[in-house]
């Protein structure tokens, strides 16, 4: 089978959300570009371009949302395009994971050589609400906002809660193991260029920051932000050519809802009935299952994670789903500094979301960017002192949208 | 004399109303059994044949509390009528469903995983017509911490 790499990223700094200007369409050309002209190609050489759709709130209920579901073919026309294949996804936060793992099909299936992969996003500040919508019943009265007033950190904080009950401990127990998991992030995202917040915190002013839903503290909850990335994917031999550092797709899984996953899933009232799986998290642990098997390794292979921490409950969350392991070893690994750059396991030497805010529809880019730097050894102060050989991007979104990539050093 | 407020529930068909005793309103499928919540009208079993339409049942007024939380900020419009803090809980029904709710108390030291709690529908909020309502589970049991 046709293998595929990486032959070049490039991302913006992220910025607070919410201001209409420079344009979206404007970053993701310019990141876009930048991509190219790193991996010396130009639109002609490009076979596709697979774009994420974005989660902008509209004006008006009443206003067609067509425009951010054709980013592709917005970028396409606005870089250049010689009948390139334009294919917009969509899947919550995971959408680039999904976009990235569509053009790795497509490349090994031999459809394509040569793919150009973006999301840009400007997200929507606070919490997030479904769009209430007259015309679709569904969303004009069921919707569990409306009824219970639940939102995305209530749904973490519910399992944060359950996981220390779940291990005969106090919720101060994962409280200050979130607090800890922030501090460790911030400190990467201090030492990145692209991140939004570079101040290092300390365990203290996290706990100090106000509860938004006990046990999560407002500083344990990442932002939303603006950012735009793009990704040059192209078949291993055309990629040897281009770089003399491509990084190797090992895996690309996609991951979606089960029906017996047993933890409450956003954004939904319920549960689904019979059959439950034993173990929460099911969902999570599956694509993550998928990707070791279509790499052939083990999770004693994984050298580095970049793990979606949307709260630091996730990061604790993935860790353990990736791991496979008891969960006190991931309290363990955590506490023990081992996530940090000279660690046993870095996690997140991005920074994180937790340093970033989340531009949602790109979050996944930005983390598949920073190892394809660590692998290459360019990722300057937060680079991992361990030798690398194998990273896993972990990606998670609302209605059970999930992406795991595994990606590998080629030379 | 200020008239007696018309009570609606917030959203037609989740619970029984009027009632003296509300039930959560979900569905069964006649063929593999799965239960839901709200109801539908296709099962979401993925090895069900879907031979025939889910039938509507009332889910168990008594669950088991599996997790929860304190909110402690506002929501904004149009979800600002839930005012903080309040309460969420997981509950996990006899069905084998767990269902996400309002809780009655945001008194932590009255909540327990794994504490009785006992469904009941109550005010959210109200306007110059109506009082518009919503589900609880209320703790039916004394916690000893
Ligand atoms: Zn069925």
């Amino acid at each position: 089978m046709t293998e595929s790499a990486i032959v070049s990223a490039a991302i913006t700094e992220w910025t607070a959300s919410g201001e209409p200007t420079p344009s979206l369409m404007d970053r993701l050309a310019s990141v876009a570009v930048e991509a190219l002209r790193r991996a010396k190609l130009r639109p002609r050489d490009v076979d596709a371009v697979i774009a994420t759709t974005t989660a902008l709130p509209f004006d008006n209920p009443s206003f067609i949302t067509i425009s951010a579901q054709h980013f592709a073919h917005r970028l396409a026309s606005k870089i250049g395009s010689h009948g390139m294949k334009c294919i917009n996804v969509c899947g919550a936060c995971a959408s680039t994971a999904i976009a990235f793992a569509t053009a790795d099909a497509m490349i090994k299936s031999g459809y394509i050589k040569t793919a150009l992969v973006v999301g840009a996003d400007n997200s929507p500040r606070g919490f997030y609400y479904q769009a209430p919508s007259v015309l679709d019943a569904d969303l004009a009265t069921g919707y569990p906002h409306k009824v219970v007033g639940i939102t995305n950190p209530s749904y973490w904080a519910m399992w944060a809660r359950r996981r220390a009950y779940e291990m005969g401990k106090p919720v101060e127990d994962i409280k200050e193991l979130m607090a800890l998991v922030k501090v460790i992030h911030s400190e990467y995202g201090a030492r990145n260029p692209y991140a939004r917040y570079r101040k290092v915190f300390t365990v203290e002013e996290v706990l100090k920051s106000p509860v938004v839903c006990d046990p999560l503290h407002l500083y344990m909850i990442s932002a939303t932000s603006s950012g735009a990335g793009a990704i040059v994917v192209a078949d291993m031999e055309r990629a040897k050519k281009l770089t003399d550092k491509p990084v190797k797709i090992a895996a690309s899984a996609i991951g979606g809802p089960l029906s017996n996953e047993p933890a409450p899933r956003l954004v939904h009232f319920a549960t689904a009935g019979g059959g439950r799986a034993v173990r929460p998290f099911t969902e999570w642990r599956r694509v993550i299952e998928e990707a070791y098997k279509q790499a052939g390794i083990t999770a004693e292979d994984i050298d580095i994670m970049e793990v979606h921490d949307t709260n630091c409950f996730n990061t604790i969350n993935w860790i353990d789903q990736a791991m496979g392991w008891e969960r006190e070893e991931t309290d363990k690994l955590i506490r023990k500094g081992e996530i940090r750059h000279n660690g046993r396991l870095p996690v997140n030497l991005s920074g994180g979301t937790a340093s970033f805010g989340e531009a949602v529809q790109c979050q996944a880019l930005m983390m598949i960017h920073e190892l394809f730097l660590q692998l290459r050894g360019e990722a300057g102060e937060r680079q991992a002192t361990k030798k690398l050989r194998v990273g896993l991007c972990t990606a998670y979104g609302a209605y059970g949208s999930y992406g795991a990539i595994i990606v590998e050093k080629a030379w | 004399m200020s008239k007696e407020k018309r009570k609606v529930p917030i959203v037609d068909g989740l619970f029984t109303w009027p009632s003296d005793e509300p039930r959560l309103i979900g569905s069964r499928c006649p063929v593999c059994g799965s239960v839901q919540f709200p109801k539908s009208n296709v099962c979401n079993n993925p090895d069900c044949d879907h031979s025939k339409e889910p039938e509507q049942i009332l889910l168990s007024p008594e669950g088991t509390l599996y997790s929860y939380t304190i909110h402690r900020y506002d929501l904004r419009p149009p979800f600002d009528y839930h005012k903080a803090p309040y309460a969420i809980g997981a509950v996990e029904l006899p069905e084998g469903i767990i269902v996400v709710g309002r809780l009655t108390t945001t008194d932590e030291e009255k909540l327990k995983i794994g504490m009785k709690v006992r469904l009941k529908v109550g005010e959210l909020y109200s306007d110059g017509e109506n009082a518009y309502l919503t589900y609880f589970f209320e703790p039916v049991e004394e916690v000893r911490k």
